[in-house]
């Protein structure tokens, strides 16, 4: 599959904070599409197949209101959570590969001013299955659960809470030069950071993933179809999608927890790619939360856990630095979208129109969902 | 605590409101909630302890499944102290902490409660600790006896 599907166009709806955006989740949706395959420079008629994760814009609706033609492909992925960033993009590298489809729009839509709010939890009387061990204790919601795991990685690893604000202030000093960012204009200090509420110990305020409203989309297709295109293609050079065995099993139960469920995904997306962490000059690691950043980050091969405070130091993961990191801002800085703004930015990168371009990369680095299994992640490069 | 935090609030009761949410109790949990005793899954077959409980077992396959008494202590493995009240419900109970325990007899075995009555500042990761059984009635029908644990 190395090579095999391209990225020709990527779009954007107007990021809003919650409840901010005039328009529906829907209507949401259709633009960011919209923008893509224009993009790109296709019509709507081109497009053939949908994927994405989690989303409640169906394929049926979204054909009919934009237009598509006739679809050859759908799909969206297993497991809760950002995961499905990275995933849906495999799914889709998936079909165009295996020759089900030409042309796929990935995307995710999501107005948390809208539906649920994924920092709020409901208030069940009788907490049922899975649940029945969480909610009557209080343990609800994912920044508590990411928590939980980022307390003992500290914990074992001696990380720092300095080095939990680095990906913060990475996140936010990206999103100072990105005027499409929820927090452009907006810089944060390290003072600031410490100072912050606690949320779930851990985390701090700004640790946290804010609940924004938008979407996001990306148009794949072959790289024969992309050679008709007045557009940049970039390559989908590797993607890895899953999980270790027991990986996410109830209770905190793998033998290797704490984890961001990635080192299988890690292992996988090398192996495919024929390069190292050691080749990666910029890369987006979801975050959700600070600590499974880190985690993922140790964990894709990155350094070792007990080096991560010397790795995140000194600007190392900002813009200028060993490994930019979350160059649009990120789901911190420039908005939530389910973590699929950080896979149009890592496209960017390669396509050379990122707000933080890192010059000449040839290689670029998308990480979906640490914390939740299975895990994710998306390899793009030149063609 | 870890050093690298800091909980500027004690909370003396560390506890949830009595009519939060409370376990649906089925056959498969109703060891682990109704017993008081720390009760966990065991194989019938490969004798494989599981937690939580499930419909098959993890190591063989075998569907036939007992339960197995084991000592009521363990070791924090580890916690968060929740600030921010993820429903209003919440709101005077916030902070509260959530630990994860792993079984004296069984450390591959980890298990999430609160420590009620703990003040927040006294928890660390590989404190030792026991179970005890908060009892919760619903509806006036069902008594449900939450594993809890304490310092031991």
């Amino acid at each position: 599959m190395h090579g095999a599907a391209v990225v020709v166009g990527v779009g954007e709806s107007t990021y809003y904070k919650r409840g901010g955006s005039p328009n529906t989740e829907f209507q949401l949706a259709c633009t960011a599409i919209r923008r893509a395959v224009e993009d790109a420079g296709l019509s709507m008629s081109d497009v053939d197949g949908f994927t994405s994760y989690m989303d409640r814009n169906e394929p049926v609706r979204l054909s009919a209101a934009l237009g598509t033609g006739d679809l050859n492909f759908t799909g969206q992925t297993f497991g809760g959570g950002g995961n499905g960033a990275g995933a849906a993009v495999t799914l889709a590298d998936a079909a165009i590969s295996a020759g089900y489809a030409e042309c796929v729009v990935v995307f995710r839509a999501l107005a948390q001013g809208q539906f649920h709010r994924y920092g709020q939890a409901g208030r069940p009387r009788r907490a049922r299955g899975a649940s029945a061990y969480t909610s009557p204790y209080g343990m609800l919601s994912a920044a508590q659960t990411t928590a939980m795991q980022t307390m003992r990685f500290m914990h074992d690893h001696a990380v720092t809470q300095d080095s939990l604000a680095e990906v913060v202030l990475a996140s936010f000093e990206h999103a100072q030069h990105n005027p499409r960012a929820i927090r452009y204009g907006t810089p944060l200090t390290r003072e600031q950071y410490h100072e912050s509420r606690w949320i779930a110990e851990p985390f701090h305020l700004y640790d946290c993933c804010p609940e924004n409203d938008g979407a996001a989309a990306i148009v794949v297709t072959t790289p024969e179809r992309a050679r008709d295109l007045d557009t940049t293609p970039v390559s989908i050079v590797a993607a890895a999608h899953g999980l270790e065995h027991r990986d996410g099993v109830r209770a905190f139960g793998e033998a290797n927890f704490p984890t961001a469920h990635h080192r299988h995904v890690g292992t996988k997306l090398w192996e495919r790619a024929g390069v190292g962490p050691e080749d990666i000059p910029v890369a987006q690691f979801y975050e959700n939360f600070t600590g499974p950043v880190l985690m993922a980050m140790a964990e894709m091969g990155f350094c070792a856990p007990d080096q991560l405070n010397d790795f995140v130091a000194d600007g190392n993961i900002q813009f200028g630095g060993r490994l930019p990191i979350n160059t649009s801002g990120g789901n911190l800085g420039e908005a939530y979208i389910h973590g699929f703004g950080n896979v149009v930015e890592a496209v960017r990168q390669i396509r050379g129109d990122s707000t933080r371009q890192v010059v000449g990369a040839e290689l670029s680095l998308s990480v979906s969902g640490p914390g939740y299994a299975p895990g994710s992640a998306v390899l793009f490069g030149k063609v | 605590m870890s050093e690298n935090v800091s909980s500027e609030t004690v909370s003396p009761e560390n506890v949830l409101p009595e009519d939060w949410a409370v376990p649906e109790i089925t056959e498969l949990n109703q060891a682990w909630f109704s017993s008081e005793t720390v009760t966990v899954q065991a194989c019938a077959a490969c004798e494989t302890l599981q937690h939580p409980p499930e419909e098959i077992c993890h190591r063989c396959g075998s569907m036939e499944l007992g339960s197995r008494t084991l000592s009521p202590t363990g070791t924090v493995h580890s916690y968060t102290v929740v600030h921010y009240a993820v429903n209003r419900a919440l709101a005077d109970s916030v902070p509260y902490a959530v630990v994860l325990v792993s079984l004296d007899d069984a450390p591959e075995l980890r298990v999430i409660g609160n420590m009620p009555g703990v003040p927040i500042s006294d928890l660390e990761i590989g404190m030792p600790v026991e179970a005890i059984w908060e009892p919760r009635t619903v509806d006036d029908t069902t008594t449900v006896h939450l594993p809890q644990w304490q310092p031991r």
